[in-house]
């Protein structure tokens, strides 16, 4: 790898950040490479929570302090981990910090950490964050990996925060739990909030985002 | 036989400072995390009793509801909350625990001041199976209990969760698909009961 023999990050100042591939970096996690739309990874939390939008916005943040903070640490130990172990390491590493948020959680956030239940702590298990480790982050210096980390983290939050928007809209007919005004002609649609309202919502917004991105590179051979 | 070493020596180095850091967060936010546990107690029994509460209650508010409504007692072994400033002088609520299918399942069962009747039932933790055992907490399954009696009708203490058809005062309908944790709830359902039970007569 090109990017391996810099020291971290070196190149930034010169051509803004991370020698121009910052940019480049978040576009494709947040949009282009959607971890969610395209990729179609995560989706298991993605169906779980999207139930309000609250508990969306809250388990987004929880993917981007996860995806940040593991991206950092193994990318910073990308050149020290022993490649045979280097898996053990990175969940290790993933575990810690997704325990982390959990305290933080259960200590600060008691009811938000009921309605989220297990699914903060599946964070662990989510292909989104050992998939940029594995796939990024070994491979990239430390600020990179943060831009990496932060790219998808967003991309993952933006999908959840649009499908958390619209299932709580149309299944409770209301926003952060407030009612919205000038809906009384709206009879809000229980089967939004239930487990096949997420699976409408997700199947329609990754279809959304794969209309306007174009058809897949594979389909051009 | 070097590179062996030094990745043991890393998984060890990275598992223990991992562990420290675990440890220095669930050390920090460990008052934190009593206190909501012990106001979501108190919540279940104020639900329980049928305190009559505000939906935002602050957790400061509900200790306060909690004083003034509610009496720690111990009646023998069994440590009962008794409703008492009320109309209805004396329901109680006990507490009542044991193994679910997963983990530990622990609830309130909440008496009218007949003792025979049953006021109410919640469950304040448990790691059910979701949306099979899980169900337990779905208030279609505990309000099944209300106004159900702890005896059958030859006055053998004991509840009954089993399936749909057969009907008793004592008997309520258990969750398919969720048989395990239905009859282990059963089971702490009744040995509460005999221990209440015991201590009146």
């Amino acid at each position: 790898m090109a990017s391996d023999q810099q020291p971290a990050c070196v190149s930034c100042e010169p051509k803004g950040l991370c020698g121009g591939k910052g940019l480049l970096t978040l576009k494709e996690g947040a949009w282009a490479n959607n971890p969610l739309s395209i990729q179609v990874l995560g989706i298991c939390s993605a169906l779980a929570v999207t139930n309000r939008l609250e508990n969306s916005l809250v388990m987004g943040a929880a993917l981007i302090f996860v995806c940040v903070g593991s991206n950092l640490l193994v990318s910073l130990l990308r050149k020290h981990t022993p490649h045979r172990i280097r898996m053990i390491a990175e969940v290790a590493i993933i575990a810690t910090f997704v325990i982390l948020f959990d305290q933080f959680l259960k200590a600060f956030y008691w009811d938000m950490s009921k309605q989220l239940g297990p699914y903060v702590g599946l964070i662990i298990t989510n292909c989104i964050i050992m998939g940029r480790a594995e796939a990024f982050a070994l491979q990239n210096p430390p600020i990179l990996s943060i831009v990496d980390g932060v790219a998808n983290g967003l991309g993952y939050a933006a999908i959840l925060a649009i499908i958390g928007f619209f299932r709580e809209l149309l299944g409770t007919g209301e926003v952060m739990g407030h009612p919205v005004p000038f809906t009384d002609w709206y009879t809000p649609n229980q089967l939004m909030i239930l487990a096949p309202g997420a699976f409408f919502a997700l199947g329609i917004v990754i279809g959304i985002f794969n209309a306007f991105k174009g058809p897949e590179p594979e389909e051009k051979k | 036989m070097k590179g062996n070493l030094y990745a043991l020596a890393y998984a060890a180095v990275l598992g223990t400072v991992c562990a420290l850091l675990l440890t220095a967060a669930a050390a920090v936010t460990a008052p934190y995390r009593q206190a909501n546990a012990e106001a979501e107690e108190v919540l279940n029994i104020l639900r329980v009793l049928q305190v009559p509460l505000q939906d935002d209650t602050s957790a400061r508010q509900l200790g306060e509801v909690f004083k003034s409504n509610v009496r720690e007692e111990q009646r023998g072994d069994v440590a009962v909350y008794v409703y008492s400033p009320s109309a209805d002088q004396g329901a109680i609520a006990l507490r009542f625990a044991g193994p679910g299918l997963w983990g530990p399942i622990k609830g309130f069962l909440a008496l009218e001041p007949d003792m025979k009747t049953i006021r109410g039932v919640t469950f304040y933790e448990q790691e059910e199976t979701p949306g099979l055992g899980g169900e337990i907490v779905s208030s279609a399954f505990r309000e099944q209990f209300v106004g159900k009696s702890i005896v059958d009708q030859n006055g053998n203490p004991g509840i009954v969760i089993s399936s749909a058809g057969e009907t008793a005062p004592n008997k309520v309908d258990a969750i398919s698909g969720a048989t395990m944790t239905c009859d282990k709830v059963q089971a702490m359902l009744n040995s509460a009961i005999g221990d209440i039970l015991k201590e009146k007569n």
